[in-house]
């Protein structure tokens, strides 16, 4: 069976925000090593929202990096509407450039 | 203006400072300190210096024949917030949050220590936060990443807000003194021609971004669309952006036009305006640009 690593966001937010980049890339890096042990990673978005650059940094960067596949391993729990749209946003987009970049 | 001179500002006949003008005068204050050059204000009302000294405009500064008063807090409320300067991005998250609140502040009828709403977790008060931090954070993102490229490493932010309860209106400042649009994006293929304001227009189109395609051996990639979510933030809620960079000044809603000789910002300055009744309807959604394709991958919500 397929762990699943739980990473609350929550906690990074400041009210119901999370913003900064910064605050992805550090958090990105422990998500790379659950990755990489063969796990499946739970974001919990539970209470909060979040900017474009902060999913970007965290989500689009994993798909830069290792192809839209890696969008099978992730799971995006209890969602807003604001976080499902960014999520949506940045998962199309980052995923669009990723194929035409590989294409050529 | 000669560079090497103490500088002396005669401000007998200024009797209305917004928050742009404000981090204008912060920033500008700053550099001519940094060059080892001295700054002196004669003439100043008792009452605009009252306020700007509240603001912390003065930081280090000489005042001559003027008498500033201490400002009476109840006046405006908690809608005034001094005028901030940030030099690390650790910083952006904080203080995005603490500004915002800060200038969306009091509202007559809404408790911010209201309980949440039960469906969304959110109360009143926090709704008309979230759009303004949002705006807060990109603006600041890219003053402290992208201003401080091409030759500006210490580039600073600054940032003034104010609200208007007359006209219910909010601005927001925030002004840098770094590379600039055109520095930034000179080699970027969208740019038509090498000028200020070519800059100014390329860099509020979607997706555009400096480093968007370097791939992933730069230090960090980014989705060019931060510029465009301001804006829509703005226009949403029934505003504006002002933005100022090199020679050139972009209205969203009024003109664009060419500074004259002599007048030059350098850096990027952005002042935006919004009404704050119309921030609690605005959704992420209709905020970011339209899909150029189809989702290739299902996305797992749960
Ligand atoms: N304060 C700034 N100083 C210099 N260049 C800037 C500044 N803000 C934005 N830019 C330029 O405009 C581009 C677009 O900004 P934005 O829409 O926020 O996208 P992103 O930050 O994702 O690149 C940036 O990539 C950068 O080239
Ligand atoms: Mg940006």
């Amino acid at each position: 069976m397929i762990t699943r690593s739980n990473f609350p966001l929550s906690k990074y937010a400041y009210g119901h925000l999370i913003g900064a980049r910064a605050t992805a890339s550090s958090l990105r890096e422990q998500v790379e090593v659950a990755l990489a042990q063969g796990q499946e990673i739970v974001f919990d978005f539970s209470g909060v929202d979040a900017t474009q650059s902060f999913i970007d940094e965290l989500i689009g960067v994993l798909i830069l990096s290792n192809g839209p596949e890696i969008l099978d391993r992730l799971v995006f729990k209890s969602c807003s509407d604001n976080a499902r749209a960014v999520i949506e946003f940045v998962a199309a987009d980052r995923c669009d450039q990723f194929v035409k970049i590989h294409s050529h | 203006m000669e560079a090497t001179a103490d500088v002396v500002v005669n401000a007998s006949r200024l009797c209305f400072v917004d928050p742009f003008g404000m981090a204008l005068l912060g920033a500008t204050f700053h550099t001519i300190r940094n060059q080892g050059r001295s700054v002196q204000i004669c003439g100043l009302s008792a009452e605009m210096g009252g306020y700007l000294e509240r603001m912390d405009v003065f930081e280090g500064i000489e005042l001559v024949d003027c008498a500033p008063m201490p400002m009476q807090r109840h006046n405006r409320g908690d809608s005034l917030v001094e005028l901030t300067r940030l030099g690390a991005r650790r910083d952006v998250d904080e203080a995005s949050f603490r500004l915002a609140h800060a200038v969306v502040g009091h509202i007559p009828g809404i408790n911010p220590d209201e309980p949440p709403d039960e469906m969304t977790g959110y109360t009143a008060f926090e709704r008309l936060v979230e759009p303004v931090q949002y705006a807060l954070n990109e603006l600041l993102e890219n003053a402290l990443t992208h201003a401080k490229g091409h030759g500006f490493p210490d580039a600073c932010v600054w940032v003034a807000s104010q609200y208007y309860p007359r006209k219910g209106m909010i601005q927001l400042a925030v002004v840098d003194d770094g590379c600039g649009f055109l520095a930034s994006l000179r080699n970027h293929p969208a740019l038509r021609r090498e000028s200020h304001i070519d800059a100014i227009f390329t860099a509020l189109m979607p997706r555009i971004s400096c480093n968007r395609d370097l791939g992933l051996s730069s230090e960090s990639v980014n989705q060019g669309v931060g510029l465009t979510t301001t804006f829509r933030i703005a226009e949403q809620a029934g505003g504006r952006l002002v933005i100022a960079s090199g020679d050139a000044i972009h209205d969203t809603v009024g003109r664009s036009y060419q500074l004259t000789e002599d007048n030059f910002w350098q850096g990027v300055a952005v002042a935006m305006e919004c009404r704050r009744d119309r921030l609690p309807d605005i959704r992420f959604r209709d905020l970011l640009p339209p899909l150029d394709a189809q989702p290739v991958r299902r996305l797992r919500f749960e």
